[in-house]
């Protein structure tokens, strides 16, 4: 078990890397702080984000596939306002890797 | 109705038909289009980033988010929703169908970033549902104007 980078880079991939990857850019960003996380998160579309190195990759799945053991986390959303299913992945997927108790 | 919005527009309208996603696109994109800040090229564009790239603007259950890049033709920030009285199919595997429809355009990859962290904020906080119970573009425009509000 690796010790969780810090800050944690993440990255939120859209396919233009300016829409909706901005709006879940925040989503992240919020429930990171919550969980006490400190994260540098950078909005993405898919093309960039396959030349740039990341802790955690977040995205919807038709995006995410393509990440896949492109690094230690990789999070398929499906609704970007719901924050409280968001936490829940990240927090089962920091535990996986024991980043979290 | 469109208002100034530091040189953009934000514009809304309720309870439009639409006879497919593509369709949707384009008169959320119309408003956009009759203020001049975007080109002709845009709507068109729009619709093809979703056939490129998948229907990932469909960022939540019943709501998509249509936007090209900034060279696609936006000459000022944009913001407009159609509301639909019939939703659409986008081919999402989760979110379908859509009623609600925004269409945003930045010139720069920078302009937009605090008008939509407002209405990322403000989608959080039920614009959506503010917007789909609004009868009127005068409503909807209303419930648009929220995300002004804030910076």
């Amino acid at each position: 078990m690796a010790a969780r980078p810090e800050p944690l880079k993440v990255l939120s991939v859209c396919g233009v890397g300016m829409g909706s990857s901005l709006m879940l850019r925040m989503t992240v960003e919020d429930v990171l702080k919550k969980m006490g996380v400190e994260a540098k998160v950078e909005a993405t579309d898919v093309s960039s984000a396959r030349g740039m190195q990341a802790d955690v990759i977040v995205g919807q799945g038709m995006h995410t596939e393509a990440f896949e053991g492109k690094a230690p986390v990789v999070v398929a959303i499906t609704n970007f306002m719901d924050k409280d299913a968001l936490e829940t992945q990240l927090t089962e997927a920091f535990k996986d890797q024991g980043w979290l108790e | 109705m469109t208002e100034d919005l530091e040189g953009g527009v934000l514009a809304a309208r309720a309870r439009r038909r639409a006879t497919d996603w593509r369709d949707a696109v384009h008169q959320a994109c119309a408003p956009l289009l009759e203020a001049d800040t975007i080109t002709d090229e845009y709507p068109r564009r729009c619709v093809e980033m979703v056939e490129e790239h998948g229907p990932y603007v469909v960022l939540a259950p019943g709501l998509a988010l249509a936007h090209a890049r900034p060279e696609d033709g936006v000459r000022r920030l944009g913001v407009a929703v159609i509301t639909l009285t019939e939703p659409v199919d986008f081919g999402h595997p989760d979110n379908d169908p859509v009623d609600v429809v925004f269409a945003f355009g930045s010139p720069d990859a920078d302009q937009h970033v605090s008008l939509l962290s407002s209405l990322a904020r403000h989608l959080v906080a039920g614009l959506a549902d503010r917007l789909r119970i609004a009868v009127g573009d005068h409503e909807a425009q209303q419930a648009l104007e929220e995300i002004r509000d804030d910076d």
